[in-house]
């Protein structure tokens, strides 16, 4: 046969086909990760990314986990482990499913071995009814003068590693379909509010749904001993102004309409009041430290909210009133629950009552499940690798005088000797004892 | 309100810091003097130190209503007691009491950390954020404990391993009385360690599994890159090339035994480093 030279296609088959390969890349993998942590990531702290050096920022350094090469690496992992799997796969069927008693003698394990005399159809009926009863799967093989077997224990074992690696792909591929498709998105809205879907503050990905999200409520609810237990939101899902579902959900429990996930992620307290202003009754909410302000129509004076206490039977606010741009409060001082005040004559507040805004994190990642399935199969195949070792178990028995003959056997070690050997070594007693 | 059971807390907190340092001094006696007595008296002394972990570990739990989890000090409560629960396990099943000398100090700088640098205000059981409320925690501890547990086993296998090597090398053997031809064989240490890291090696994964589920429940992302999660990613690869090179290049001995060493610093710095020296911290950890 001729030589031919090496396609391309095997070129590139061989390389990605090597362990080594797999090792660098996951060396790699490690060494940009643990880089990343050192510089100011931009979705993290945008303000200090944007303070370092511009080659880096450049290189990506400062969005380290999304830059397009560091996905190549992880890319090239996958198309290792892919081709790698592919090799690999009729060596492990092989092992499992398609168990050939030894012809010889020199094909049984020598590392731990036992060899000594018996009768063949004894040693036979007692090697059979001891590895059955050890919970082996036993092949026989006879010719004239000799018979062999070969017994294996937690088979299943042989395919831990083989999932384990596909696995890998497996979350790789549900962490690309997160990225890809899917939305990450938060809003922050007050009770009574409803909230167009799309019009959300959105991070990543694009908002293809059409509802409406109804606060009904939010509360920051405490324990009896003064622990805060939890916020909780009530909120609805409206379509066409039609109610579709409602759900409470708090930290730790979301809730999924159509896809779309709800995450309770963080709380400001605020305070609803009443603006009349020269006989119009205005709403107005008002967000705690001064995250919002009001300014009343007509009037450049802006209302804010310096400090809320959150208790709801008695709720009260610390105010400030400011002036066109100025700096200084013209007015400021405190309003209790009910309580009516002027605002430089220009219109009159009344305190109504408390009002949570609720943060929620909004989530649409259909690779979730593809995550979870990648996380299942890391699992079992590590649990198979590490705690269901498969035990082979090989022997021959060769005649010498008429039913009387010889035995060897021997157990393949694999990767450690320790517990294999008292494995065997009770096997062998409890044969010779039959 | 909880004063009886803040003291009784406290106090199995100082038998338990005592009880460790005492069987590390007694371990380091027995491997020096061979008294049988000496020995079960370290080995019987870090059982009460574990059961008195064990119970400091219950009461912060009942006052605090939650698992451990809150602070740095529930966290190395926690450690310690991972390292010990398996340290003692593979003693009894192995009879491996010269490990004692090596793995104790791990604890006991552990503890000394707590009590040097950690006031009583530190220490106190808190309230935790909403977000930690989650059953998932509860799985992401216990394997976490029992993960960097036995890696601190391997470490201290690590150690005695390399610690034997150098002394055969130099044709000590000619002394066995010394403390070192106490160890078990270098083939022992090395396939002890190797189990032990296979043990660990899937707790590890579980870990990192329950604590993105946690993640995904509290704030709808499994994976975040924050500076915790990517160290324990790199641990994971770290061990898991210890893994790969044994199986396929036959990196035993030496080489195994210097991994097991770097991975458990590795360990150490996804707990510490990344609280102490790494800027935009994982919130909670502190
Ligand atoms: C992504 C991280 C990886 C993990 C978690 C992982 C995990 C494992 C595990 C648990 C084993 C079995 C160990 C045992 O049976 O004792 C194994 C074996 C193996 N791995 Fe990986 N692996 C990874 C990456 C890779 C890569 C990138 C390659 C190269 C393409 C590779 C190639 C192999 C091979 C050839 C074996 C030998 C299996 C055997 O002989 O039974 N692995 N791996």
């Amino acid at each position: 046969m001729k030589e031919h030279q090496e396609g391309a296609v095997d070129k590139i088959w061989r390389i990605f086909s090597s362990m080594k390969l797999g090792l660098v890349l996951l060396g790699v993998i490690a060494f940009f990760s643990g880089v990343g942590t050192l510089f100011p990531q931009a979705d993290v702290d945008p303000d200090k990314a944007q303070a370092v050096g511009k080659i880096w920022q450049d290189l990506g350094f400062t969005h380290l986990y999304s830059t397009y090469w560091f996905r190549l690496i992880l890319g090239f992992l996958c198309i290792n482990l892919i081709v790698c799997s592919i090799q690999r796969f009729q060596g492990i069927y092989n092992r499992t499913f398609k168990l050939q008693p030894p012809k010889n003698r020199t094909n049984i394990p020598k590392k731990i071995q036992e060899t000594w005399k018996g009768d063949s159809e004894s040693l036979r009926n007692s090697v059979q009814k001891v590895l059955r009863s050890r919970g082996f799967k036993v092949i026989f093989e006879e010719n004239d003068k000799q018979w062999s077997y070969i017994a294996i224990k937690r088979r299943w074992g042989n395919w831990g590693s083989f999932i384990t690696h596909l696995s890998f792909v497996v979350l790789v591929v549900g962490a690309f379909i997160g990225s890809s498709m899917g939305f990450k998105g938060f809003l922050m809205a007050g009770v009574g509010t409803t909230v167009p879907i799309h019009s959300i503050q959105v991070s990543h990905g694009t908002v293809k749904e059409n509802f409406d999200v109804l606060i009904n409520s939010a509360e920051d609810r405490f324990l009896a001993n003064g622990q805060r237990d939890n916020w909780y939101t009530d909120l609805s899902i409206l379509e066409n102004g039609k109610v579709m579902a409602r759900h409470t959900i708090s930290v730790n429990h979301p809730f999924t309409y159509q896809g779309v996930t709800f995450y309770q992620s963080s709380f400001i307290n605020g305070v609803h009041l009443t603006a009349d202003i020269k006989g119009q009754k205005v709403p107005v909410i008002l967000e705690d430290r001064g995250g919002n302000y009001f300014q009343a129509p007509g009037t450049d004076l802006y209302l804010v909210a310096s400090a809320i206490t959150s208790d709801p039977q008695k709720p009260s606010m610390l105010f400030e009133v400011f002036k066109g741009m100025s700096e200084n409060a013209v007015q400021s001082g405190q309003l209790d629950f009910g309580q009516t005040i002027d605002i430089q004559g220009a219109y009159k507040l009344t305190l109504d009552g408390n009002s949570g805004f609720t943060g929620l994190q909004v989530k649409q990642d259909p690779g979730v499940m593809v995550i979870w399935l990648g996380c299942a199969l890391l699992l079992l195949g590590l649990i198979l690798s590490f705690y269901w070792r498969s035990i082979l178990v090989t022997g021959i028995f060769q005649a010498e005088q008429g039913n009387q003959g010889e035995i060897t056997m021997g157990v393949s070690t694999g990767k450690v000797v320790g517990g294999v050997k008292e494995v065997f070594d009770r096997l062998v007693r409890e044969i010779r004892a039959k | 309100m909880n004063l009886g059971l803040q003291n009784l807390e406290s106090s199995a907190f100082d038998v338990m810091v005592m009880a460790y340092i005492l069987c590390m001094i007694l371990y380091w006696v027995w491997i020096g003097l061979k008294k049988d007595l000496i020995g079960t008296l370290a080995t019987s002394v870090a059982c009460l130190g574990l059961i008195a972990n064990t119970a400091a570990i219950i009461i912060r739990m009942v006052i605090s209503g939650h698992p451990p989890l809150s602070n740095g000090y529930e966290f190395l409560m926690t450690f310690v007691w991972g390292i010990m629960a398996v340290y003692l396990y593979i003693e009894f099943r192995y009879k491996l009491r010269s490990l004692g000398a090596f793995v104790m100090p791990i604890p006991v700088m552990l503890l000394m950390f707590i009590i040097m640098s950690m006031g009583p205000e530190e220490r106190v059981a808190q309230a935790i954020p909403p977000a930690l409320k989650s059953q998932w925690l509860t799985f992401h501890v216990v394997t976490a404990m029992l993960a960097y547990g036995a890696f601190a086993i391997s470490f201290g296998l690590g150690v005695m391993y390399l610690l034997k090597l150098k002394e055969e090398g130099k044709g000590w053997e000619a002394k066995p009385q010394g403390i070192i031809a106490r160890f078990p064989d270098l083939e022992t240490l090395d396939e002890l360690s190797y189990k032990v890291v296979g043990f660990a090696f899937p707790l590890l994964s579980l870990c990192i599994i329950t604590g993105a589920i946690w993640a995904n429940y509290a704030w709808g992302t499994y994976w975040s890159w924050d500076p915790k999660e990517t160290w324990s990613l790199i641990t994971w690869i770290i061990y898991a090339a210890y893994l790969h090179a044994r199986l396929m290049y036959g990196w035993k001995g030496k080489r195994a035994a210097w991994m097991a060493v770097l991975g458990f610093a590795a360990v150490l710095f996804t707990f510490f480093g990344v609280n102490y020296f790494l800027p935009g911290l994982h919130s909670y950890a502190q």
